[in-house]
Protein backbone atom coordinates (compact mmCIF):
# COMPACT_ATOMS: atom_id res chain seq x y z
CA UNK A 1 0.00 0.00 0.00
CA UNK A 2 1.48 3.55 -0.87
CA UNK A 3 0.01 6.52 1.86
CA UNK A 4 -0.50 9.65 0.50
CA UNK A 5 -0.35 12.44 2.55
CA UNK A 6 -2.20 15.34 2.09
CA UNK A 7 -0.64 18.78 2.90
CA UNK A 8 -4.08 20.89 1.85
CA UNK A 9 -5.43 22.84 4.41
CA UNK A 10 -8.51 23.86 1.94
CA UNK A 11 -10.37 20.13 1.13
CA UNK A 12 -11.54 21.78 -1.97
CA UNK A 13 -7.73 21.42 -2.89
CA UNK A 14 -7.42 17.72 -2.51
CA UNK A 15 -9.57 17.19 -5.95
CA UNK A 16 -6.14 19.00 -7.35
CA UNK A 17 -3.33 18.27 -5.57
CA UNK A 18 -4.75 14.46 -3.88
CA UNK A 19 -7.00 13.16 -6.52
CA UNK A 20 -4.90 13.21 -9.29
CA UNK A 21 -1.96 11.03 -7.53
CA UNK A 22 -4.41 8.98 -6.08
CA UNK A 23 -6.44 7.84 -9.80
CA UNK A 24 -2.18 7.22 -10.51
CA UNK A 25 -1.87 4.59 -7.81
CA UNK A 26 -4.01 1.47 -7.44
CA UNK A 27 -3.14 0.40 -3.94
CA UNK A 28 -3.13 3.69 -1.98
CA UNK A 29 -4.19 5.02 1.73
CA UNK A 30 -4.96 8.86 1.73
CA UNK A 31 -4.24 10.54 4.93
CA UNK A 32 -4.17 14.51 6.00
CA UNK A 33 -0.72 14.79 7.45
CA UNK A 34 -2.19 16.08 10.88
CA UNK A 35 -3.84 12.49 11.32
CA UNK A 36 -0.90 10.60 10.20
CA UNK A 37 0.14 7.97 13.05
CA UNK A 38 3.01 5.83 13.58
CA UNK A 39 0.78 2.51 12.82
CA UNK A 40 -0.05 4.65 9.36
CA UNK A 41 3.69 4.96 8.09
CA UNK A 42 4.32 1.40 9.17
CA UNK A 43 1.89 -0.34 7.21
CA UNK A 44 2.91 1.91 4.13
CA UNK A 45 5.61 0.16 1.65
CA UNK A 46 6.03 3.79 0.48
CA UNK A 47 5.06 7.19 0.91
CA UNK A 48 4.16 10.38 -1.24
CA UNK A 49 3.43 13.42 0.34
CA UNK A 50 1.22 16.09 -2.24
CA UNK A 51 1.58 19.48 -3.20
CA UNK A 52 -1.14 22.37 -2.23
CA UNK A 53 -2.20 25.21 -3.53
CA UNK A 54 0.25 28.43 -4.00
CA UNK A 55 -1.05 30.11 -0.86
CA UNK A 56 -1.35 27.05 1.27
CA UNK A 57 1.81 27.30 3.93
CA UNK A 58 -0.17 25.85 7.09
CA UNK A 59 2.55 21.84 6.66
CA UNK A 60 5.16 24.12 7.22
CA UNK A 61 3.82 24.96 10.69
CA UNK A 62 3.53 21.16 11.29
CA UNK A 63 5.82 19.05 12.89
CA UNK A 64 7.59 16.11 10.26
CA UNK A 65 10.42 14.77 12.51
CA UNK A 66 8.95 10.79 11.56
CA UNK A 67 10.80 11.79 8.38
CA UNK A 68 14.20 11.49 10.18
CA UNK A 69 13.51 8.02 11.09
CA UNK A 70 11.76 6.37 8.54
CA UNK A 71 13.36 3.54 6.34
CA UNK A 72 10.31 3.47 4.00
CA UNK A 73 10.69 5.51 0.20
CA UNK A 74 9.65 8.60 0.46
CA UNK A 75 8.64 10.86 -2.31
CA UNK A 76 7.78 14.79 -1.65
CA UNK A 77 6.19 16.52 -4.19
CA UNK A 78 6.58 20.62 -4.09
CA UNK A 79 4.98 21.46 -0.66
CA UNK A 80 5.82 18.03 0.00
CA UNK A 81 9.38 18.81 -0.80
CA UNK A 82 9.76 21.96 1.02
CA UNK A 83 8.46 19.26 4.18
CA UNK A 84 11.28 17.20 3.36
CA UNK A 85 13.98 20.36 3.32
CA UNK A 86 12.50 21.69 6.61
CA UNK A 87 12.36 18.08 8.64
CA UNK A 88 15.98 17.31 7.74
CA UNK A 89 17.20 20.97 8.86
CA UNK A 90 17.60 22.94 5.07
CA UNK A 91 16.24 26.35 5.12
CA UNK A 92 13.69 27.51 2.17
CA UNK A 93 14.50 30.30 -0.05
CA UNK A 94 11.62 32.51 -2.22
CA UNK A 95 11.70 31.20 -5.69
CA UNK A 96 8.54 31.32 -7.82
CA UNK A 97 7.78 28.96 -10.88
CA UNK A 98 4.17 29.13 -12.87
CA UNK A 99 3.59 26.92 -15.56
CA UNK A 100 5.37 24.47 -18.29
CA UNK A 101 9.02 24.42 -17.33
CA UNK A 102 12.35 22.32 -19.03
CA UNK A 103 13.84 20.34 -16.57
CA UNK A 104 17.22 18.23 -17.45
CA UNK A 105 18.60 15.24 -15.68
CA UNK A 106 21.89 15.99 -14.25
CA UNK A 107 22.16 12.16 -12.47
CA UNK A 108 21.83 9.46 -12.93
CA UNK A 109 18.26 7.55 -10.91
CA UNK A 110 15.88 5.31 -10.66
CA UNK A 111 12.99 8.04 -11.21
CA UNK A 112 13.66 9.98 -14.63
CA UNK A 113 16.12 10.35 -17.64
CA UNK A 114 16.62 12.75 -20.29
CA UNK A 115 15.20 16.11 -20.85
CA UNK A 116 11.57 16.84 -20.59
CA UNK A 117 8.91 19.51 -19.38
CA UNK A 118 7.01 19.52 -15.95
CA UNK A 119 4.95 21.73 -14.52
CA UNK A 120 5.60 24.03 -11.69
CA UNK A 121 3.52 26.12 -9.63
CA UNK A 122 5.82 27.43 -6.44
CA UNK A 123 6.93 30.00 -4.26
CA UNK A 124 9.81 28.60 -2.09
CA UNK A 125 12.21 25.33 -2.48
CA UNK A 126 15.40 24.32 -0.35
CA UNK A 127 18.04 21.95 -1.46
CA UNK A 128 20.71 21.89 1.20
CA UNK A 129 23.13 18.68 0.57
CA UNK A 130 20.78 16.72 -0.25
CA UNK A 131 21.85 15.33 -4.20
CA UNK A 132 20.48 17.40 -7.15
CA UNK A 133 18.78 14.63 -9.38
CA UNK A 134 17.78 17.13 -12.16
CA UNK A 135 17.73 21.11 -12.38
CA UNK A 136 15.05 23.82 -13.99
CA UNK A 137 16.63 27.22 -15.65
CA UNK A 138 19.63 26.24 -13.84
CA UNK A 139 17.75 25.26 -10.40
CA UNK A 140 18.21 22.07 -8.82
CA UNK A 141 14.32 20.40 -9.03
CA UNK A 142 14.50 17.14 -8.02
CA UNK A 143 16.98 16.34 -5.18
CA UNK A 144 17.71 12.51 -3.33
CA UNK A 145 18.79 12.39 0.39
CA UNK A 146 22.45 11.43 -0.19
CA UNK A 147 21.81 7.93 2.16
CA UNK A 148 17.98 7.04 2.06
CA UNK A 149 15.22 6.58 -0.30
CA UNK A 150 14.09 10.02 0.15
CA UNK A 151 13.02 12.20 -2.75
CA UNK A 152 12.03 15.57 -3.23
CA UNK A 153 10.50 17.03 -6.54
CA UNK A 154 9.81 20.24 -6.52
CA UNK A 155 7.67 20.55 -10.13
CA UNK A 156 4.17 18.60 -9.97
CA UNK A 157 4.91 15.04 -12.22
CA UNK A 158 1.13 14.29 -11.53
CA UNK A 159 -0.01 16.78 -14.58
CA UNK A 160 2.81 16.09 -17.01
CA UNK A 161 5.29 13.41 -16.30
CA UNK A 162 3.18 10.14 -14.36
CA UNK A 163 6.01 7.96 -15.09
CA UNK A 164 8.42 9.30 -12.43
CA UNK A 165 5.16 8.41 -9.73
CA UNK A 166 5.09 5.50 -11.50
CA UNK A 167 8.68 4.28 -11.33
CA UNK A 168 8.86 5.58 -7.66
CA UNK A 169 5.58 3.26 -6.80
CA UNK A 170 6.94 -0.11 -8.85
CA UNK B 1 -13.75 31.78 2.54
CA UNK B 2 -15.53 33.99 0.00
CA UNK B 3 -14.87 33.05 -3.75
CA UNK B 4 -15.26 33.91 -7.65
CA UNK B 5 -15.94 31.81 -10.04
CA UNK B 6 -14.09 32.44 -13.29
CA UNK B 7 -17.83 31.14 -15.07
CA UNK B 8 -17.79 30.71 -19.12
CA UNK B 9 -21.64 29.40 -18.60
CA UNK B 10 -20.67 25.82 -19.84
CA UNK B 11 -20.50 21.95 -18.24
CA UNK B 12 -16.82 22.64 -16.27
CA UNK B 13 -17.39 26.05 -15.17
CA UNK B 14 -20.59 25.05 -13.78
CA UNK B 15 -19.76 21.93 -11.93
CA UNK B 16 -16.52 23.56 -10.64
CA UNK B 17 -18.73 26.15 -8.77
CA UNK B 18 -21.36 23.56 -7.57
CA UNK B 19 -18.20 21.29 -6.08
CA UNK B 20 -16.55 25.09 -4.33
CA UNK B 21 -19.96 25.82 -3.19
CA UNK B 22 -20.17 22.91 -0.78
CA UNK B 23 -17.24 24.45 1.33
CA UNK B 24 -17.26 28.05 0.42
CA UNK B 25 -19.41 31.04 -0.11
CA UNK B 26 -19.68 32.28 -4.07
CA UNK B 27 -19.49 35.63 -3.90
CA UNK B 28 -19.68 36.53 -7.55
CA UNK B 29 -18.89 34.66 -11.13
CA UNK B 30 -16.35 36.41 -13.37
CA UNK B 31 -16.79 36.08 -17.23
CA UNK B 32 -14.67 37.38 -19.90
CA UNK B 33 -16.61 38.75 -22.88
CA UNK B 34 -14.06 38.06 -25.71
CA UNK B 35 -14.34 39.86 -29.05
CA UNK B 36 -11.38 37.17 -30.64
CA UNK B 37 -13.05 33.99 -32.12
CA UNK B 38 -9.13 32.27 -31.88
CA UNK B 39 -8.93 33.11 -28.06
CA UNK B 40 -7.07 30.52 -26.35
CA UNK B 41 -8.81 31.65 -22.96
CA UNK B 42 -12.03 32.84 -23.28
CA UNK B 43 -13.98 32.14 -26.68
CA UNK B 44 -17.21 30.46 -25.79
CA UNK B 45 -20.34 30.43 -27.91
CA UNK B 46 -22.98 31.83 -26.06
CA UNK B 47 -20.91 34.03 -23.42
CA UNK B 48 -23.98 35.98 -23.05
CA UNK B 49 -26.21 33.67 -21.31
CA UNK B 50 -24.04 34.26 -18.45
CA UNK B 51 -26.42 37.08 -17.52
CA UNK B 52 -29.16 35.22 -17.58
CA UNK B 53 -27.03 32.14 -15.38
CA UNK B 54 -26.43 34.55 -13.42
CA UNK B 55 -29.85 36.06 -12.38
CA UNK B 56 -30.69 32.33 -12.09
CA UNK B 57 -27.76 31.51 -9.82
CA UNK B 58 -28.93 34.77 -7.82
CA UNK B 59 -25.13 35.74 -8.43
CA UNK B 60 -23.72 38.90 -9.41
CA UNK B 61 -21.67 38.61 -12.15
CA UNK B 62 -18.73 40.89 -12.96
CA UNK B 63 -18.23 40.94 -17.10
CA UNK B 64 -15.49 42.33 -18.74
CA UNK B 65 -15.06 42.43 -22.27
CA UNK B 66 -11.73 42.06 -24.30
CA UNK B 67 -10.48 42.50 -27.72
CA UNK B 68 -9.17 38.71 -27.47
CA UNK B 69 -5.41 39.80 -28.41
CA UNK B 70 -2.91 37.22 -26.78
CA UNK B 71 -1.54 37.62 -23.92
CA UNK B 72 -3.17 41.56 -23.53
CA UNK B 73 -6.57 39.60 -22.28
CA UNK B 74 -4.43 38.20 -19.72
CA UNK B 75 -4.51 41.93 -18.47
CA UNK B 76 -8.18 42.23 -18.90
CA UNK B 77 -8.91 39.18 -16.96
CA UNK B 78 -6.70 40.07 -14.94
CA UNK B 79 -8.96 43.63 -14.13
CA UNK B 80 -11.92 41.13 -13.56
CA UNK B 81 -10.61 39.48 -10.88
CA UNK B 82 -9.20 42.57 -9.09
CA UNK B 83 -12.74 43.97 -9.41
CA UNK B 84 -14.65 41.05 -8.84
CA UNK B 85 -11.61 41.10 -5.01
CA UNK B 86 -12.46 44.98 -4.00
CA UNK B 87 -16.58 44.76 -4.67
CA UNK B 88 -16.84 41.28 -3.34
CA UNK B 89 -13.83 41.10 -0.76
CA UNK B 90 -13.52 37.71 -2.32
CA UNK B 91 -10.23 35.63 -1.23
CA UNK B 92 -9.82 33.59 -3.89
CA UNK B 93 -10.76 31.91 -7.14
CA UNK B 94 -12.84 28.88 -8.52
CA UNK B 95 -12.14 27.58 -12.29
CA UNK B 96 -13.16 24.71 -14.41
CA UNK B 97 -10.09 23.83 -15.61
CA UNK B 98 -9.07 20.34 -16.55
CA UNK B 99 -6.54 19.67 -18.86
CA UNK B 100 -4.91 22.84 -20.14
CA UNK B 101 -1.73 23.61 -18.48
CA UNK B 102 -1.91 26.92 -20.68
CA UNK B 103 -4.94 28.19 -18.63
CA UNK B 104 -4.36 26.82 -15.47
CA UNK B 105 -0.80 27.99 -15.41
CA UNK B 106 -1.93 31.73 -16.38
CA UNK B 107 -5.18 32.26 -13.60
CA UNK B 108 -2.59 30.55 -11.24
CA UNK B 109 -0.27 33.82 -11.93
CA UNK B 110 -3.02 36.32 -11.47
CA UNK B 111 -4.00 34.65 -8.51
CA UNK B 112 -0.40 34.71 -6.97
CA UNK B 113 0.21 38.60 -8.33
CA UNK B 114 -3.41 39.46 -6.59
CA UNK B 115 -2.28 37.54 -3.51
CA UNK B 116 -5.78 35.27 -4.30
CA UNK B 117 -6.47 31.49 -3.56
CA UNK B 118 -6.92 29.38 -6.70
CA UNK B 119 -9.04 26.20 -6.76
CA UNK B 120 -9.02 23.91 -9.89
CA UNK B 121 -11.24 21.28 -8.59
CA UNK B 122 -11.99 18.96 -11.87
CA UNK B 123 -7.80 19.28 -12.30
CA UNK B 124 -6.59 16.51 -14.26
CA UNK B 125 -10.21 14.29 -13.99
CA UNK B 126 -10.87 11.88 -16.10
CA UNK B 127 -12.98 13.10 -19.28
CA UNK B 128 -16.01 10.76 -19.66
CA UNK B 129 -16.42 10.23 -15.72
CA UNK B 130 -17.14 14.31 -15.59
CA UNK B 131 -19.03 14.10 -18.28
CA UNK B 132 -21.45 11.45 -16.01
CA UNK B 133 -20.76 13.63 -13.08
CA UNK B 134 -22.41 16.08 -14.83
CA UNK B 135 -25.56 14.17 -15.19
CA UNK B 136 -25.45 12.90 -11.79
CA UNK B 137 -25.07 16.43 -10.59
CA UNK B 138 -28.09 17.22 -12.04
CA UNK B 139 -26.36 19.59 -14.78
CA UNK B 140 -28.64 20.45 -18.09
CA UNK B 141 -26.32 21.37 -20.72
CA UNK B 142 -26.15 21.35 -24.29
CA UNK B 143 -23.79 21.41 -26.64
CA UNK B 144 -23.92 25.03 -28.10
CA UNK B 145 -20.00 24.94 -30.48
CA UNK B 146 -18.33 21.65 -32.29
CA UNK B 147 -15.45 22.36 -33.88
CA UNK B 148 -13.50 18.59 -34.69
CA UNK B 149 -14.20 16.02 -36.88
CA UNK B 150 -16.18 14.03 -37.08
CA UNK B 151 -18.78 16.38 -35.52
CA UNK B 152 -21.43 17.81 -37.28
CA UNK B 153 -24.58 19.27 -37.50
CA UNK B 154 -26.62 17.11 -35.22
CA UNK B 155 -24.56 18.05 -32.01
CA UNK B 156 -25.83 21.39 -32.30
CA UNK B 157 -28.19 22.22 -29.45
CA UNK B 158 -28.44 18.57 -28.61
CA UNK B 159 -28.19 17.60 -24.21
CA UNK B 160 -25.84 16.01 -22.84
CA UNK B 161 -27.09 13.38 -21.85
CA UNK B 162 -26.19 8.94 -21.30
CA UNK B 163 -26.36 8.41 -25.29
CA UNK B 164 -24.60 11.55 -25.81
CA UNK B 165 -21.87 10.75 -23.74
CA UNK B 166 -21.55 7.05 -25.02
CA UNK B 167 -21.23 8.72 -28.19
CA UNK B 168 -18.89 10.89 -27.63
CA UNK B 169 -16.78 8.58 -25.83
CA UNK B 170 -17.02 6.12 -29.01
CA UNK B 171 -15.56 9.39 -30.76
CA UNK B 172 -12.70 9.89 -28.47
CA UNK B 173 -11.44 6.22 -29.30
CA UNK B 174 -11.53 6.68 -32.98
CA UNK B 175 -10.81 10.45 -33.73
CA UNK B 176 -8.38 11.16 -30.61
CA UNK B 177 -10.41 14.06 -29.43
CA UNK B 178 -10.92 14.91 -26.29
CA UNK B 179 -14.67 13.33 -24.96
CA UNK B 180 -15.56 16.44 -22.82
CA UNK B 181 -14.11 19.03 -25.31
CA UNK B 182 -11.25 19.94 -23.25
CA UNK B 183 -8.97 20.49 -25.98
CA UNK B 184 -12.05 23.24 -27.35
CA UNK B 185 -13.30 20.85 -29.60
CA UNK B 186 -17.19 21.40 -28.05
CA UNK B 187 -18.38 23.77 -26.16
CA UNK B 188 -21.66 23.70 -24.05
CA UNK B 189 -23.66 25.08 -22.26
CA UNK B 190 -26.00 25.03 -19.30
CA UNK B 191 -29.46 25.59 -19.16
CA UNK B 192 -30.48 24.14 -15.72
CA UNK B 193 -28.81 22.93 -12.54
CA UNK B 194 -29.35 22.50 -8.61
CA UNK B 195 -28.03 26.07 -7.95
CA UNK B 196 -30.25 27.56 -10.73
CA UNK B 197 -33.42 29.02 -8.87
CA UNK B 198 -34.84 29.36 -12.62
CA UNK B 199 -34.19 27.59 -15.32
CA UNK B 200 -33.46 28.71 -18.91
CA UNK B 201 -35.81 29.01 -21.80
CA UNK B 202 -34.65 29.62 -25.38
CA UNK B 203 -37.03 31.32 -27.47
CA UNK B 204 -34.80 31.93 -30.66
CA UNK B 205 -31.67 30.10 -31.62
CA UNK B 206 -29.73 29.85 -34.58
CA UNK B 207 -27.48 26.55 -36.22
CA UNK B 208 -24.39 28.34 -38.10
CA UNK B 209 -22.52 25.51 -39.72
CA UNK B 210 -19.05 27.05 -41.44
CA UNK B 211 -18.46 23.52 -42.64
CA UNK B 212 -15.35 21.95 -42.24
CA UNK B 213 -16.92 20.61 -38.75
CA UNK B 214 -16.80 24.11 -37.34
CA UNK B 215 -20.45 25.33 -36.05
CA UNK B 216 -22.31 26.30 -33.17
CA UNK B 217 -25.59 27.05 -31.61
CA UNK B 218 -26.35 30.83 -31.13
CA UNK B 219 -29.03 31.66 -28.66
CA UNK B 220 -30.32 34.70 -29.36
CA UNK B 221 -33.01 35.07 -27.02
CA UNK B 222 -34.21 33.55 -24.09
CA UNK B 223 -35.67 34.12 -20.53
CA UNK B 224 -35.61 32.38 -16.64
CA UNK B 225 -38.64 30.04 -16.20
CA UNK B 226 -40.00 28.22 -13.33
CA UNK B 227 -38.73 25.19 -12.29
Amino acid sequence: MILIISTCREELSDSEFVRPLAILIEDHNIIHYTRVRPADIAAAKKIIISGTALKDFEYLKHDFSWLLKTNKPVLGICAGMQIIAKAFGIPLEDHTTIGPQKVEVVTENKLAEGNFNAYFLHTKTGTGNFQTLAVSNGKPCMIKHPLSEIYGCIFHPEVMNEEIIRKFTE
Amino acid sequence: MKLGVLYSGGKDSTLALMKAKEHHEICCLISIVSENKESYMFHTPNIDVTLLQSQAMEIPLVRVVTKGEKEKELDDLKKAILEAKQRYQIEGIVTGAVRSTYQASRVQRICYELELWCFNPLWLKNQVELLYEILEKGIHAIISGVFAEPLDKTYLGAEINKTMIEKLSKIASTHHISPAGEGGEIETTVLDAPVFMKKINTTKSEIKWNDNYNGTFAIHDAELIAK
